[in-house]
């Protein structure tokens, strides 16, 4: 039986796009368990739709849609992130050790987004379920239209925090600027306060000292004419 | 103050304005319609949202052109003898396994959602038969869409309802929806009812939930993202299938001109006309542009770029037959996408279970309360009784023979005006009935004989 081959590696260099992710591609298909990529340089669509388990290291900073359309995928990035990281993440795991610009996580579907540093606006939009970690601050309309999952901020989040978000619960740690429409601010259990640290410092992020929770208020699943203040913002 | 609480004693059921005779002088702005729809808006302190299309019949339409067949000066095909080819080819030789349409003619986008599975699964059939497209719509890939469906259209939107890599490889195209031509500018709705078990599983939402999508992609927003949203979807895709970005007509030539050079396969747009399941009923008669009005405009884009060619032009919107669709080619699309006519081919409007139409307040071909999940004759509904009166098999028999009948008329202009291919026809096959036309199409007047209009020499 031949022995499973435990690590490749990839030099972005002057390589093309298609070439770079087949190369993934093919390392998952075959069982690998890493690959190192080296050189990202902050190129776009790197690791795109993979969905044989593998382990993928980045040196370096990668551009948008890195680690999208994936599942199964165990990812470190050693530098920041482009826009949208992690898109539609099915399950599995990407840790971004630097900042990632906007949207990071959209539409993530499962398993785990995780910035050690900032997020730009949008981040974890119309997120479906899983969890989104950031040990920094957040954008504006961080969680918007978010339908279930989980988003922990471990800073400040920006204007319009969780607007329209239809389930989902959203943890931060620092300042709020501004509440989105149909959020409401309720009092995180325990349980779940003892959950989230655990989970932070198994990324080494330290946990701030407590945490405010926001779930959806329920006022924006129907139209009620006497919420006409909020639908004349969110209509 | 007791003479203030006397309550005026009110009928407990209201005739509706067309119950009134209609006298003439009380036209003008007040009309019966107009203080009807105050009426309404002062009881449900919103819009009014409602589904099928605009009701405006002051468009510009397609009826505003017609044919110049062949007589001394052009020679005709033989109607039953001669070949008159209907194929069209979307990415060919920028893809690996382009989409092969048997006609010129692709049906539209609409959701599992906002139909019935069982609506699906007729449009699926009837398609495979005809050998052309029938499209997800929002809110995911049925897997009964998928399986009788041969040549399925994944629409990626704002939304990313059911989303997955996995549907995205066992799609034959992948439309990016960026607006629609019935509501452009604005997400779709899905009210509470038609939110069941299943449709709220699939878009991962609260069962019951009144869904507003977004209208805004949430990780690109404009031309320069595109090619790199792009690029992700052809690597997730392995560079197999042609990808189009479909827009409401509004400004269409700089629109067009975006997305070719962004490097879609195929662009589709929907006029002003298009259908929807539930949108806002100011929204569908006062926004975007007639199709006929924005047909010429996508084509001159395309054709300015060079690229007529090789990226397609998809137009949709308000199209009924054959002569709406052959006129449409002729001014310059490669297919069109209907909707509406197809869903009345399956049964839609059709004077059955009259009482039903009779409780939502409205009859047979008044019809226009798909946003209520109540449709009588099962279609879009998610309520399983109303489900089961749509029987998919007859369904995809009628849709067939409206497709068959599409296609005979489209070729019937075709040779008529001598074409062997049904995409040979162009603006020289028409003629304009009004000014208007004429200026928006650039097909000349009839009775001008090409002659420089009198007004041109001042």
């Amino acid at each position: 039986m031949a022995a499973v081959e435990n690590k490749r590696t990839l030099d972005c260099a002057g390589k093309a796009t298609a070439e770079i992710n087949q190369f993934l591609r093919n390392a998952a298909a075959d069982g690998v368990n890493e690959v190192e990529v080296l050189n990202p340089q902050a190129r776009h669509n790197l690791a795109v739709s993979i969905t044989d388990p593998i382990r993928l290291v980045f040196r370096g900073h990668v551009g948008y849609y890195a680690v999208s359309l994936c599942d199964h995928v165990r990812a470190e990035i050693l530098g920041s992130a482009g826009w949208g990281v992690g898109d539609n993440l099915m399950e599995g795991e990407v840790v971004v050790h630097g900042n990632a610009a906007s949207a990071a996580a959209p539409s993530l579907r499962g398993g785990r987004v995780v910035i050690k540093g900032s997020v730009g606006p949008r981040s974890g939009i119309g997120q479906k379920w899983g969890d989104l970690i950031v040990g920094g601050d957040a954008g504006y309309m961080t969680g918007f239209m978010m339908q279930k999952g989980r988003i922990v901020i471990c800073g400040d989040a920006a204007g319009s925090l969780g607007d329209s978000m239809y389930d989902g619960a959203i943890y931060v740690g620092g300042e709020i600027t501004e509440l989105g429409n149909g959020v409401a601010v309720v009092e995180a259990g325990k349980e779940d306060l003892d959950e989230l640290r655990e989970m932070l410092a198994g990324y080494g992020i330290k946990p701030p000292k407590g945490f405010k929770k926001l779930i959806c208020d329920g006022t924006l699943h129907h139209f009620d004419k006497k919420d006409f203040d909020v639908w004349k913002e969110v209509l | 103050m007791e003479g203030s609480s006397v309550k005026a004693e009110r009928p407990t059921v209201e005739p509706a304005a067309s119950d009134f005779p209609r006298l003439r002088e009380f036209g003008g702005i007040w009309s019966p319609e107009a203080i009807e729809e105050i009426h309404e808006k002062a009881d449900l302190g919103r819009y009014q949202i409602r589904g099928q299309a605009t009701k405006r019949k002051d468009f510009p339409s397609f009826d505003d052109l017609v044919f110049v067949p062949s007589g001394l000066s052009r020679v005709a095909l033989e109607g039953y003898r001669e070949r008159c080819d209907t194929q069209v080819v979307i990415g060919e030789g920028r893809v690996k396994r382009p989409l092969v349409l048997e006609r010129p003619i692709m049906i539209a986008g609409m959701s599992f959602g906002a139909l019935s599975v069982n609506a699906k699964r007729a449009l699926g059939m009837a398609a495979t038969r005809c050998g052309i497209s029938t499209c997800t719509g929002e809110g995911g890939m049925h897997p009964e869409e998928r399986k009788y469906s041969s040549k399925l259209v994944y629409q990626y939107l704002p939304s990313r309802y059911g989303l997955t890599p996995y549907d995205l490889r066992k799609a034959d195209m992948i439309e990016i929806v960026v607006s629609q031509g019935a509501k452009p500018g604005t997400g779709g709705i899905l009210l509470g009812l038609k939110v069941s078990d299943e449709v709220a599983e699939m878009r991962t939402l609260p069962k019951g939930v009144d869904q507003r999508s977004p209208c805004r992609h949430p990780d690109w927003l404009g031309a320069d993202d595109l090619p790199v949203k792009l690029e992700q979807l052809r690597e997730a895709t392995d560079y197999a299938i042609p990808i189009s970005v479909k827009v409401g007509a509004s400004r269409t030539y700089d629109d067009v001109r975006l997305a070719a050079r962004g490097g879609v396969d195929a662009v589709v747009f929907d006029g002003a006309e298009a259908g929807t399941a539930a949108s806002p009923k100011i929204q569908l008669d006062h926004a975007g542009v007639p199709t006929v009005a924005a047909v010429g405009e996508a084509a001159e884009a395309l054709r300015d770029l060079g690229m007529k060619e090789e990226v397609k032009l998809i137009v949709g919107g308000g199209i009924k037959n054959g002569a709406d669709a052959a006129k449409c080619i002729a001014l310059g699309a490669d297919a069109v996408y209907i909707g509406s006519a197809v869903i009345i081919a399956l049964n839609c409007h059709r004077p059955l279970y009259v009482d039903d139409y009779a409780r939502l307040g409205t009859t047979p071909y008044e019809c226009c309360h798909c946003h209520t999940g109540l449709c009588p004759v099962g279609i879009t509904t998610q309520l399983p009784k109303l489900v089961a009166r749509l029987d998919p098999e007859e369904a995809a028999d009628r849709v067939t023979n409206f497709l068959n009948a599409m296609t005979m008329e489209i070729q019937l202009f075709a040779r008529s005006c001598g074409k062997k291919h049904v995409n040979d026809l162009d603006g020289n096959d028409l003629r304009a009935l009004t000014h208007d036309i004429s200026l928006m199409t650039g097909v000349p007047m009839v009775g001008l004989n090409g002659r420089v209009p009198a007004w041109r020499k001042f």
